[in-house]
């Protein structure tokens, strides 16, 4: 009788756990195969006030979506920049208006993989052919900018960034309107040169530079730099100008890059140049 | 304090905690550390296992609400309740428990608890992952996530140990 009745304790319990592993599992099956059924979900009043405080706590935390959101929001507002645009008919078009064809299309992307201490910099951004991203197009950052498509995948592109030796971007300075070539050194990366300078233009310390837009692949005057100093170059008529880049290429994660609408018929234009020659 | 109170109070805290912290971190890998078994395991000796598998039941339906897991944790929780008892027996020292004393690593020494608190997660962590998963062919992915949260698991409940158990009056 006594081992009876400990029998029975031990099936009790196994029955309670039998029972409430029904109940359990049961409810998790049923919710599974038959989804927003539930009792148990967090829509429930207490645990969603719960969570959503959880969420303004933690929301510091997810600061780059909202970052990305808000790139996404600026690119449509840049296109409605007059930069943005070229005139139709230049003496009718005088003010911004509908009159203004887009020219320079920007896709937000981020970067995903970078380097500025290596001769020659290239970096991952995470737009590809996907995006419409293309070989030669441009990329800037909200200061200015930083390099140029070098090679595209699906998803992903390799940027040809400023800190390359061979970057060649054709520059001027604001002012003056004489023009050169960006080239990096290899050294710092806050600072490339502007070359081809000869030394009878005047150019002033601070004065901005800007892309010319040769190529196509920036519009014209999208910002570079300001003139850091100054120095003859020995033995040449010329000035080696350093410039100090507006983008800190060291801190890039945010990038627009360009598309031209135009570069087809720019580049066709310019094949006939070297026969004219 | 009270023990019926103390313990009220350690299932709110566990099961938030659970839900608000532990099952919010981002680790990735298949790794989803659970805390509140540790409340199932802190249960005085003498709790009958009726009672036991209730308050498992309860702590498990809890973490569910937040979790979005419909029952799995509740599950998962009673499984180690039930089993609680035969694992204590199997690492009793040898003069048996002393019922007065919480079966906590600063009562009954750090060896005896990792070991009783690893046997606990790993059933725990196998019965919740293989419920998830449940199928045979996602055996490897049952089988790592097991492991690698029963590790991160482990160091917490030690962690939890060192820092709030000190002195066997604290909550």
């Amino acid at each position: 009788m006594l081992k009876f009745i400990a029998f029975f304790r031990r099936f009790r319990v196994f029955l309670v756990f039998l029972i409430l592993q029904i109940a359990a599992l049961s409810s998790y099956f049923t919710v599974m195969s038959f989804p927003r059924t539930a009792f148990f979900n967090s829509s429930t009043a207490v645990t969603g006030t719960l969570l959503s405080w959880e969420r303004d706590i933690v929301k510091y935390l997810y600061l780059d979506e909202a970052n990305e959101k808000l790139q996404a929001e600026n690119v449509l507002l840049e296109k409605r920049i007059a930069d943005n645009f070229i005139s139709i008919d230049t003496n009718t078009a005088l003010i911004n208006d509908t009159l203004r064809r887009l020219s320079f299309e920007r896709t937000p992307a981020t970067v995903i993989n970078s380097s500025h201490t290596h001769a020659n910099n290239y970096f991952t951004i995470n737009a590809g052919s996907d995006k419409g991203i293309e070989r030669k197009m441009g990329v800037v950052s909200s200061n200015g900018i930083v390099g140029i498509v070098y090679d595209v995948s699906e998803n992903f592109a390799i940027v040809k960034s400023v800190l390359t030796t061979d970057i060649n971007i054709s520059a001027f300075i604001n002012k003056s309107n004489a023009h050169g070539l960006i080239k990096y050194e290899g050294t710092n990366p806050r600072r490339v040169n502007l070359t081809g300078f000869s030394n009878d233009i005047e150019v002033e310390i601070g004065s901005k530079v800007l892309a010319r837009g040769s190529g196509g692949y920036f519009p014209p005057g999208e910002p570079i730099g300001i003139v850091e100093k100054i120095e003859p170059v020995e033995g040449q008529p010329r000035w080696n100008i350093i410039v100090r880049l507006n983008q800190d290429m060291r801190k890039l994660r945010y990038v627009y890059v360009i598309k031209n609408i135009h570069k087809l018929e720019l580049e066709t234009l310019e094949k006939k140049i070297p026969e004219l020659q | 304090m009270n023990y019926l109170v103390k313990n009220i109070l350690r299932l709110l805290i566990f099961v938030l905690a659970q839900g608000l912290i532990f099952g919010q971190l981002p680790f990735g890998y298949g790794i989803h550390p659970m805390i509140y078994p540790l409340f199932i395991l802190m249960l005085p000796f003498d709790t009958r296992p009726v009672v036991l598998m209730l308050l498992a039941f309860i702590a498990g339906v809890g973490v569910d609400f937040f979790m979005n897991t419909f029952g799995l944790h509740a599950s998962a929780s009673v499984f180690i309740a039930y089993i609680r008892p035969g694992i204590f027996r199997q690492f009793a020292p040898r003069d048996g428990y002393d019922i007065l004393k919480e079966p906590i690593a600063k009562d009954w020494g750090y060896p005896w608890f990792i070991k009783v608190s690893a046997l606990t997660i790993l059933l725990h962590h196998f019965w919740f992952f293989g419920l998830e998963y449940f199928k045979w062919s996602a055996w490897q992915e049952i089988l790592t996530s097991t492991f690698l949260s029963s590790i991160i698991t482990l160091t917490i409940f030690i962690l939890i140990q060192v820092l709030f158990f000190k002195k066997s009056k604290n909550v």
